[in-house]
């Protein structure tokens, strides 16, 4: 019997020292040893220097880092020069106009009714990516919003019924089953893309309503007819786009500018956010 | 005989269901005090900016102190440039890159946090990725929309936890200036980008 208890009690002892181990002391910096703490860093990385520059971390970053294949950089550099230029001369003194006018209020009804409309791609991208719930959610809140939100200027489905809209495009949905983005391209107004992202524009804009304005007796203006050529339905698909886009840009006044700071080479800048940002939502 | 038999072997069944659940109920107190901690500092922060009573100046040297023990700046310096640049700098060198690089990571955060000043933070979950690693979840939420910002911390050698990148969006400060300091290093020498952060720090400044 004194074996079994014997193994028993170093058992135990075992045990506790694991135990103590995994707790260890935890000490936080306060704000008042600031000062002591940051003389304490500038020792330590003079130490991690010599004991091979915290190899963990390294490995870290430089997995997630590669070779970007970039065959159009020299035509990606000149159009976000174009856009970065078109956003500070057009259309952010545009937006600011239109916020002057427009109360707050007002712009994000109308930023909802947009929204709102843009049901079908989300549900269809959710149902394609195998997302039930998220399906499920979208339709809920584009049944509730449509109605009880009036046309989708308000959004009672988040705020009573904390229903959150799950946003998934042709994009995302392609990287779901491990379509790759391809290289970098970035689009006149529209910003940075790349190859698979360039091609799901189409099955995207196929999905917003937007661009199914048809003659209808009681249009105004009428949709029929030419202007300079171009169809007026067209015209006013146009037109929506346009007021779409402004009305997002009123509500967001400032950001571009405030991402940019970041930036010491723009275009090779805005290229990671935008390939970092979508990797994440293809992960989500 | 048998019965203690019994009874140790209970006794052995008991010490490893609680070993077990003792750890993991370790663990979450740890990752639930480090979430306090993050939650404490950030809304120090957001109650700094949004106090009226404070000067420009005020607010940012209040947020500085605040957020100078959570952030660990000097390696975030070191991370952005890459092992493979830091390594070849001299001592002056890195000191200058370091200073500049740091002084530009400050400002970028409170410039950040300036825009949401009518915003609202709200701490969501911490979770422990690896071993010395723990993320911490965080939205800035507005009237307009819900940003995802994660604070990533790791444990030093003090055992303090200190914050060593942070995530908007699912975009790396810190992978996207190491990608961007990579790429300039193609192309330039190290002098040469030191040079440029400094004429852009005197532009900002």
């Amino acid at each position: 019997m004194p074996k079994n208890i014997l193994a028993f009690l170093t058992f135990i002892i075992i045990l506790s020292i694991s135990i103590l181990s995994v707790k260890g002391p935890v000490a936080y910096a306060q704000e008042n040893t600031s000062e002591s703490s940051s003389l304490f860093l500038i020792k330590e990385s003079s130490t991690d220097d010599e004991a091979g520059f915290d190899d963990e971390f390294e490995d870290e970053f430089a997995a997630s880092e590669q070779e970007v294949f970039d065959p159009l950089s020299g035509y990606n550099r000149v159009m976000t020069g174009f856009n970065d230029r078109f956003y500070f001369f057009v259309l952010d003194p545009v937006a600011r106009g239109y916020r002057w006018v427009l109360p707050g209020t007002a712009r994000r009804g109308v930023k909802n009714f947009f929204h709102n409309l843009l049901f079908p791609l989300r549900f269809v991208n959710n149902a394609l990516q195998l997302k039930a719930t998220n399906a499920g959610e979208e339709f809920l809140r584009f049944s509730i919003n449509s109605t009880i939100g009036i046309l989708g200027f308000w959004d009672p489905a988040k705020e009573w019924f904390g229903l959150e809209a799950h946003e998934e495009d042709f994009g995302q949905t392609l990287g779901y089953y491990g379509v790759g983005g391809g290289f970098h391209v970035v689009l006149p107004l529209l910003g940075p893309s790349n190859l698979r992202d360039m091609f799901s524009l189409y099955p995207d804009l196929q999905m917003d309503p937007v661009n199914y304005v048809e003659n209808r007796p009681y249009n105004f203006p009428k949709q029929e007819g030419e202007y300079l050529g171009v169809s007026r339905q067209t015209l006013q698909a146009i037109d929506l786009t346009l007021l779409k886009t402004v009305n997002t840009e009123s509500l967001r006044i400032g950001q571009y500018e405030n991402l940019k700071k970041d930036a010491i080479e723009l275009y090779p800048f805005l290229r990671d956010v935008y390939e970092q940002n979508r990797a994440k939502l293809i992960r989500e | 005989m048998q019965a203690a038999k019994k009874i140790i072997i209970n006794l052995f069944l008991v010490s490893i269901f609680s070993f077990s659940f003792g750890t993991s109920f370790l663990f979450a107190d740890e990752i639930s005090e480090i979430r306090e901690m993050t939650k404490e500092k950030v809304d120090h922060v957001i109650s700094t900016l949004k106090d009226d009573n404070l000067s420009k100046e005020e607010k940012k040297e209040g947020i500085l102190k605040t957020i100078d023990g959570l952030f660990d700046f000097s390696l975030m310096a070191r991370l952005s440039l890459g092992k493979k640049y830091w390594t070849k700098l001299s001592t002056e060198g890195r000191a200058e890159f370091s200073e500049l690089f740091v002084e530009r990571l400050k400002q970028s955060y409170l410039d950040k946090l300036d825009l949401y000043t009518d915003e609202e933070v709200v701490v969501d979950e911490a979770k422990l990725t690896k071993k010395n690693r723990v993320e911490v979840l965080t939205y800035l939420v507005s009237k307009d929309d819900k940003k995802e910002m994660t604070y990533k911390l790791y444990k030093t050698k003090k055992n303090v936890w200190m914050v060593y990148d942070v995530d908007v969006l699912g975009v790396s400060i810190v992978q996207t200036y190491r990608s961007q300091f990579s790429g300039i290093l193609k192309k330039e020498s190290l002098e040469k980008l030191i040079e440029r952060l400094r004429s852009s720090a005197e532009l900002g400044s």
